[in-house]
């Protein structure tokens, strides 16, 4: 049996068979300045020489990462692709498409693949954006996070509104015809007036797909830092819960459909990409800190910057770059499939799971006994034999889900016989 | 008296706690060559891991050792190991009164304490003679002239030339030895008389069954012969008799009046030997048991259940096996709504309740919840029935009670004196009568007052300390039940009644406690996904109301590739977290939650 170079295994049937389905990520560590609430891996440079010198290597890096994979990945159509970041598009047009034209030259992109690359309005031209369009992108997801100036300032952003709808035009004129915006509400002094405000000035620029996120105050951020003097201004529980239905209902009326807890589209817009991560399927992310679920492993490749790329210059000096890398076995993947199938509003098909896993997780009576509750007060639903959250149930979605889920083997092993959770 | 009993000297250890009984009990065992130093674990006599931990004596044992004295004489010591802790204050008597002499050691830093006041006119009750022996002289604040004077002062024991000693350093040793072989008076009795024995201990072993510790007082008693509890008759026929060697028991052809030394007879039950009963002869008997006899009672009760009710098989065989050990210890299954099956168990005092859920904890490895301690109530009915409750959930309503009458202790604390402001105000709170104050020395104080028992049984010793930083003693003894406005206090949560929560407590003081029990529980409660009140009522009158409110935002906003591993430990970690929890019908509750009610004085 071969192997992926992360290790998951290649089933004959992949090799032998018709091509299984993969999401390429691509991950691009670099930013023009750290934002204030960011605690995602990247490294703010600014345009010097230097930072040319390591966009160059790191790209070089990642096109021999691509190299190795294709072999394993023959046996893959890769139907997705996303590069992420960071912000990708501080990387030279001229890199971000010689990596482009590696995707396609080391997998099999199928016809209608969604390539998407995220962007900040700052970072990209309507010149950048053709050439990335004519590289084959053909989604964009760009930040604008609040249409409050002060708001952004706050967040260490470096666009204000104005910049970021030059740079929503320039895109369309471009010819992409799938643009995301990013939101965020729970941002300290934020009202729900200023959140409709928000809401309104992206629905007016008509695009795609709008994800809107609970800011969330990491340690190790800026945010983190300044936890207590920002407390005071953020937004209480019970404003963020009227926030984040009032965005509902708002998005709603406007032509955007929830699908998952921070995401909205437009019919048949929904992220293909994204959907793989909560439908379980399988993904392959390259780069610093990047995740694959490949094979029936999840797998992610070091935080280390430089570790990384000298793993893949010099193969041989031995630079191990898997950082974690653990089997999904059975009853794990039973786990996931809720955990993760609870997010979209679609939810989880009993029927579908009982087929995938072979039992019905719903069999067990405290599991019953919970749902009911959950059902009855207005946290899920329950029709036609497939649960779901409801926009309540998705803001207290961790309480619920692991309430739901085992947490060792022998819960797995009660849940499996239907005794108990 | 016999030359054989001539070179008899038994006697005890007594000391408040902390004092260094077990260590100079080390030193001795040492001395006498009973125990090579490098095979010596500390503190031989404590037996159990907890009370070392602790470093508390909790069950008397006993240890016989040979001293060759300066006289040329060669003595048979036997050393009686007591319970320091006034939990267990009658088996301190009873082992007290299988000796001659005591040794009572102070500590030359802090002088006499509660439990060595305690202990001392116990050892004055049972007559002995009591051989002052000051420790910790090698501490720079030891005040060796100040405590000789305290002594005298206060007990009233000569203390001039008390050998003044380091336990831990192991100096001025033999001045003790000596002391008691020229102090401690030789035993009588006689040896041809009807066989009377005073059993001091007895511990279950699963070879021999349960080993019996005796003072012999009169006769003589051999293998073979057969045996009879007088308390209730229970005969039994010896399997052997002997000495209690340093590292073991050393069998002998006989034990005479005078001897301390234990006696096997393939007993199965400890309850057949309890500890102040006189073991005779079923042939000869003794005419009547020795006096001084009484069947312990327990003084405090709580249920106990285990947290995953499918080990309550596993919680009882536990309890079985510590009964085994422990005469004191009473349990009966009881039931209750909320925390399923378990057992009321009755202990001699907190302490004995302390080191009981703690061993059933760590010996035997199960996760326990433990209702809030409770006094037995004495209730009369309006038809005149009397009624001892131990479970606040048997209470009586109201309209049914003629009389509630609750136990009452009388209270020693000794103190510095800049404290008894402070504790007479805490007494005064937890509705004490103050008797009397008098004075130790320049520094102390002892204060006296007659408490309900259930006011001592919370946090009182916990507040007594905080109150003193550290340094009041307490000891209390039952002096008998008195009349009292008592009512129930229930507890509801989310509307529902929580049987385990209920507790009884005066009338007057019920609003506070109400109040202070629902902030309690108000922090032991999780926010869930609706608002849980949290209510305390008497007799269905709500007096008392705190919220927990509602669970509205525990959402991860983002959960992309490289999200779903952490996402998935996060959740599963939560989940870990709800599993401690307790289901009380609709509403979860933290397992410290029915301990909670305890700490009042925050």
């Amino acid at each position: 049996m071969k192997q992926h170079p992360g290790g998951g295994e290649i089933s004959d049937t992949e090799q032998e068979n018709m091509l299984s389905l993969l999401g390429l990520y691509l991950h691009i560590p670099f930013c023009r300045s750290k934002c204030s609430y960011c605690d995602f891996y990247s490294m703010p440079c600014a345009e010097r020489q230097e930072a040319r010198k390591l966009m160059q290597s790191y790209t070089d890096a990642l096109l021999l990462h691509m190299e190795d994979y294709a072999g394993a990945a023959s046996h893959h159509a890769v139907d997705t692709v996303f590069i992420g970041g960071g912000t990708p598009t501080v990387l030279p047009v001229s890199m971000l498409r010689i990596l482009l034209d590696q995707v396609d030259r080391c997998f099999n992109l199928t016809e209608n693949a969604e390539i998407t690359i995220e962007a900040n309005p700052e970072t990209v031209s309507r010149s950048s954006l053709r050439s990335l369009r004519r590289a084959g992108v053909n989604r964009l997801s760009m930040g604008l996070q609040s249409a409050n100036d002060s708001e952004l300032r706050l967040l260490g952003r470096i666009h204000d509104s104005n910049g970021f709808g030059a740079a929503f035009a320039d895109a369309r004129a471009a010819g992409i015809g799938n643009i995301n915006i990013d939101l965020m509400y729970g941002i300290p002094g934020q009202t729900p007036e200023s959140l409709r405000r928000t809401l309104e000035y992206a629905v007016a620029l008509e695009p795609e797909h709008i994800s809107l996120y609970g800011l969330k105050i990491e340690e190790n951020t800026p945010f983190g830092r300044q936890r207590e003097a920002l407390e005071p201004y953020l937004p209480d529980e019970d404003t963020e819960l009227e926030m984040y239905l009032d965005a509902i209902d708002f998005l709603a009326s406007s032509g955007f459909i929830q699908y998952e807890i921070s995401n909205f589209a437009r019919e048949g817009y929904a992220c293909r990409h994204n959907l793989k991560y909560w439908r379980c399927e399988e993904y392959l992310g390259l780069g610093p800190a990047a995740h694959s679920y490949l094979g029936g492993v999840r797998f992610a490749y070091t935080r280390n910057f430089s570790d990384y790329i000298k793993a893949l210059e010099e193969p041989d000096k031995g630079v191990i770059i898997l950082s974690e890398r653990s089997r999904i076995d059975e009853d794990e993947r039973a786990g996931e499939y809720i955990m993760l199938g609870l997010r979209l509003t679609e939810g989880v098909d009993m029927g579908s799971f009982a087929e995938r896993f072979g039992f019905d997780f719903t069999a067990a009576d405290n599991v019953r006994r919970k749902l009911h509750m959950y059902v009855e007060n207005g946290f899920m639903t329950a029709d036609a034999g497939r649960l779901a959250l409801t926009p309540k149930g998705m803001f207290v979605s961790n309480y619920i889900i692991s309430s739901l889920i085992p947490c060792d083997r022998e819960e797995y092993a009660g849940l499996r016989s239907g005794t108990e959770l | 008296m016999t030359p054989r009993q001539e070179h008899i000297r038994n006697f005890s250890i007594i000391a408040h706690i902390d004092h260094g009984k077990s260590t100079l009990a080390d030193r001795l065992l040492e001395y006498t060559r009973a125990v090579p130093t490098r095979e010596m674990e500390a503190q031989l006599l404590d037996n159990m891991d907890l009370e070392r931990e602790r470093g508390i004596t909790i069950k008397a044992r006993a240890v016989n050792v040979t001293y060759d004295a300066d006289n040329g004489e060669t003595y048979s010591l036997n050393l009686i190991d007591t319970p320091g802790h006034v939990d267990f204050n009658y088996e301190v008597s009873r082992s007290l009164n299988a000796c001659e002499g005591a040794i009572l050691v102070v500590d030359a830093t802090q002088g006499i304490e509660a439990q060595t006041l305690a202990n001392a006119y116990l050892a004055l009750d049972a007559g002995l003679e009591i051989l002052p022996v000051i420790n910790k002289i090698d501490l720079p604040s030891a005040d060796i002239p100040k405590v000789r004077a305290e002594i005298e002062d206060v007990l009233g024991v000569p203390a001039e030339s008390s050998p003044a000693v380091s336990a831990k350093l192991g100096t001025n040793i033999k001045d003790v030895l000596e002391l008691i072989v020229s102090e401690v008076p030789a035993p009588d009795g006689d040896e041809n008389a009807p066989l009377e024995c005073l059993i001091f201990d007895s511990y279950y072993d699963s070879y021999l069954g349960v080993v019996v510790y005796v003072r012999v007082v009169n006769g003589t008693l051999r293998a073979g012969e057969r045996i009879r509890m007088m308390h209730n008759g229970a005969e039994f026929d010896v399997v052997a008799v002997g000495m209690m060697a340093p590292f073991g028991l050393r069998e002998t052809e006989c034990i005479s009046a005078g001897d301390v030394g234990y006696i096997t007879a393939s007993i199965k039950d400890v309850s057949d030997t309890r500890v102040g009963d006189t073991v005779t002869k079923a042939e000869e008997p003794a005419a009547e048991a020795l006096p001084g006899f009484k069947k312990v009672l327990p003084m405090v009760y709580s249920g106990i259940y285990p947290a995953d009710g499918a080990r309550y098989g596993d919680l009882r065989d536990a309890l079985e096996k510590l009964r085994l050990n422990d005469a004191a210890l009473s349990f009966e299954p009881e039931t209750s709504a909320a925390l399923g099956f378990g057992f009321r168990c009755g202990f001699l005092g907190l302490l004995h309740m302390e080191i009981l859920q703690e061993r059933l904890e760590r010996e035997f490895n199960l996760d326990l919840v433990t209702t809030a301690p409770s006094v037995i109530y004495e209730i009369t009915l309006r038809g005149g029935e009397l009624k001892r409750i131990d479970n606040p959930s048997n209470f009586p309503s109201a309209d049914e009670i003629e009389v509630a009458a609750e136990p009452i202790v009388r209270a020693s604390i000794i103190t510095p004196a800049e404290y008894v402001g402070g504790i007479m105000e805490l007494c005064q709170d937890r509705r004490g009568v103050y008797k009397d104050l008098s004075r130790i020395d320049d520094t102390r104080q002892e204060l006296h007052y007659e408490m309900p028992l259930n006011e001592i049984i919370y946090d009182f010793f916990d507040a007594l300390k905080s109150r003193s930083r550290g340094y009041a003693s307490l000891d209390y003894e039952l002096v008998g039940y008195k009349p009292s406005k008592l009512v129930k206090l229930d507890v509801l949560l989310n509307g529902d009644q929580v049987d385990a929560l209920s507790f009884i407590v005066h009338e007057d003081k019920a609003y506070t406690r109400a109040r202070k029990i629902t902030e309690k529980l108000k922090d032991n409660i999780p926010r869930q996904l609706f608002e849980i009140p949290v209510q305390a009522a008497i007799g269905g009158r709500i007096i008392a109301r705190e919220t927990v409110k509602a669970l509205r935002k525990d959402v991860l906003a983002k959960c992309y590739g490289g999200d779903i591993t952490r996402k998935k430990k996060l959740l599963e970690k939560q989940k870990e977290g709800k599993k401690k929890m307790r289901q009380l019908g609709s509403v979860e509750v933290t397992p410290e939650a029915f301990m909670a009610v305890l700490k009042l004085d925050e």
